[in-house]
């Protein structure tokens, strides 16, 4: 999974970041952004298309963006991405996005393994072929 | 036949003229439109035949004014600009007088996005005031647009439309002075149910001498139902109803709509008869002609004063 | 600004069937501005269509390149060094830019990625307008500004007609009213007055009299 994240979510400094990596290896690799409002549509496909079954974003709670609409342009772009995968035929669950609570902040490894849980159902994704082809 | 305007003859008598609106049917069934003549002859000096109203494509107006015409009525050729260039509108014009109609009344149209054919081109060459303009240039001069000259002028009465209940306001009278001067004989107004905010238009309408210059024409529209009244206020663009008359209507019970709508519209049409300004009515019942025989008789307008030399 | 939006990636596929190595072609200029054809869009259409590709397991190289302008000679010639290799351009410029490429390259099937839409303005992020018919016979010193044939819907010069309610169209009330806009601004400047005299009817000879336009300006050539 590739898993974008905002660098605003509780516990995502760059030590998190490590230790989060190491534990988990191969099946995550992960970009912090310093606004989410920064992915684009072409970050998200980019992913799909070279390395990842899903791709996902994770932004600060609503209200808080230190860019004011980042979070919420972010999610704007989610929807636009999810129409482009479904109109190759690829789920539209293989990209997501979720908003860290701001009243029940959790660490981004805690939110990291509930997005891995939830994508668990959707099985390798076809646009990536079979491993080390193209 | 008479070839004379019956509309011109009997608003330059000084007579309060009727005018009906008849639609021609989605079909090429003549007598359709005769039947709908028979229903009206007598109880109006002229018949409006609209043109692809609403957008939806029926029988051509100028053949349907052609068949009225024949059975003896006065035919009012509504022509939009939404579907001919001026080389077509003028085109039909000269046509539609060789074929005895004397009467037309130039409209911008509904926008084909409304009707059966949204995929349809719109025209809009000429906008309504310049259709005006160009058929009084025929009528007058003889003239067509570039400058050419006719061998042969049409004889038209020129009528255009008003709306005095639409936005914005302030400009609604700098429209009809327009349509004026580019030289409409007479018009014909959207229907009136605010009878308050009509007179308040007229009187600035007469301000400006406009009331001199052109024949106004109220215009009225029974209303069939409850359901129609609140249909047309919330969804007819331009359209005033106030909420007393739907609360009339609303009032009596389903069968006695009918009667009820045409009660108010004989009160409408009785106070406008009242209205120095105002020199006729336009009765628009729509799919229902029967009621305008009733609603003339009612609101002491029978018989026609030319009636039976039509 | 020239705006266009991208047409839907089956009908996309469907006309790149036939080719095995095909080049997404983006255009910098105004179909970037209105974020239909610009890098991003390039880059995000040829990732998809590669995916949807490998999916369907068609053998085919999808390749990406943006230039300034699709539209001027110039630019397109830079096309020269890399086009051998792809038997097709899907090309994400206007309805001018696709037509450009096609005329330079005769042998290479140009394929359009958009729909090219109207001549307008960036209104705010996200919305664009249409405010120009480019009709060749500017009248904008008449209505304040506002052009009555791109922006009423039934193209009236002698207007506004009767069923604007509250400055919307009724055609669809998202649009604003054009005569109302054209009253409200020549209003503030005392402008009023001019909407007294009768536009005669427009030339239209100005644009479509002579087929297709052309400018020559001789001191701008060679």
């Amino acid at each position: 999974m590739a898993l974008f994240y905002c660098q605003n979510v509780p516990e995502s400094r760059e030590a998190d970041r490590q230790a989060l990596e190491e534990a988990c290896g191969e099946t995550m690799a992960l970009f912090p952004m310093p606004c989410s409002g920064r992915v684009e549509p072409v970050h998200l496909l980019r992913a799909l298309e070279e390395f990842a079954d899903a791709a996902y974003v994770i932004t600060c709670p609503q209200g808080a963006c230190r860019n004011f609409e980042g979070n919420s342009r972010a999610m704007k772009r989610m929807e636009r991405t999810k129409s482009i995968i479904e109109s190759i035929g690829l789920e539209r669950e293989r990209v997501g996005l979720i908003v860290c609570s701001k009243e029940n902040p959790k660490s981004l490894a805690a939110l990291a393994q509930e997005i891995l849980e939830d994508i668990s159902s959707l099985g390798p994704s076809p646009a990536l072929g079979p491993v080390g082809g193209n | 036949m008479n070839h004379e305007s019956q509309l011109k003859k009997v608003l330059s008598q000084g007579e309060f003229a009727v005018t009906a609106e008849c639609g021609p049917p989605k079909g090429a069934d003549p007598d359709v439109i005769l039947k709908k003549g028979e229903l009206l002859k007598g109880s109006v000096d002229g018949v409006n035949v609209t043109d692809n109203q609403t957008a939806i494509v029926r029988m051509s107006s100028l053949a349907a004014c052609s068949l009225l015409k024949t059975a003896g009525l006065d035919p009012v050729l509504q022509m939009v600009v939404r579907d001919r260039n001026r080389i077509s509108l003028q085109s039909d014009i000269l046509g539609a007088s060789a074929l005895g109609i004397r009467n037309v009344l130039c409209l911008s149209g509904d926008h084909q996005i409304f009707g059966n054919q949204p995929q349809a081109v719109g025209v809009f060459d000429l906008d309504s005031i310049q259709f005006v303009q160009v058929v009084k240039g025929m009528r007058d001069d003889g003239v067509i647009t570039g400058g050419d000259s006719l061998d042969h002028k049409p004889d038209m009465f020129i009528g255009a439309a008003a709306n005095p209940f639409a936005d914005p306001l302030n400009f609604r009278i700098v429209r009809l002075a327009k349509k004026i001067k580019a030289g409409a004989d007479f018009i014909q107004t959207q229907c009136i149910y605010n009878l308050d905010r009509f007179e308040s238009w007229l009187s600035m309408a007469a301000d400006r001498g406009l009331t001199e210059k052109a024949y106004i024409l109220g215009g009225v529209t029974p209303l069939k139902s409850a359901g129609m009244a609140r249909y047309m206020k919330n969804r007819v663009a331009g359209m005033d109803i106030p909420d007393d008359v739907i609360k009339r209507m609303e009032g009596v019970p389903k069968e006695k709509q009918r009667e009820e709508g045409i009660n108010i519209c004989v009160e409408t049409v009785s106070r406008l008869k009242e209205l120095p300004d105002v020199k006729g009515v336009h009765i628009m019942a729509i799919e229902w002609e029967e009621a305008v025989g009733e609603i003339v008789k009612q609101a002491g307008l029978h018989p026609r004063p030319l009636q039976d030399k039509g | 600004m020239i705006t266009g939006e991208q047409k839907p990636v089956e009908e996309i596929r469907q006309m790149i069937a036939p080719y095995k190595r095909i080049l997404v072609l983006g255009c910098g200029s105004c179909v970037a501005e209105c974020s239909a054809g610009g890098e991003k869009e390039t880059a995000m259409l040829a990732s998809a269509l590669r995916m949807a590709a490998r999916m369907n397991n068609e053998d085919v190289t999808i390749e990406e390149m943006t230039l300034d302008r699709q539209c001027v000679m110039q630019f397109v010639i830079q096309l020269d060094k890399v086009i051998d290799p792809y038997d097709a351009v899907l090309s994400l410029g206007c309805g001018a830019g696709v037509q450009a490429v096609a005329e330079m390259y005769p042998e290479v099937p140009i394929i359009p990625g958009l729909n090219t839409e109207f001549l307008g303005e960036t209104k705010a992020q996200g919305e664009w307008a249409e405010t120009c018919l480019g009709c060749g016979d500017c009248m904008l010193y008449h209505f304040g500004g506002i052009c009555p044939l791109a922006r009423c819907s039934k193209q009236i010069l002698n207007g506004p007609c009767g069923g604007s309610v509250d400055g919307r169209c009724e055609v669809n009330p998202d649009i604003p009213c054009a005569w109302q806009l054209i009253i409200d601004r020549l209003d503030k400047f005392g402008g009023l007055d001019r909407l007294e005299d009768i536009y005669p009817p427009k030339d239209w000879s100005k644009k479509q009299g002579g087929g297709p336009r052309k400018i020559i300006r001789e001191d701008q050539q060679k």
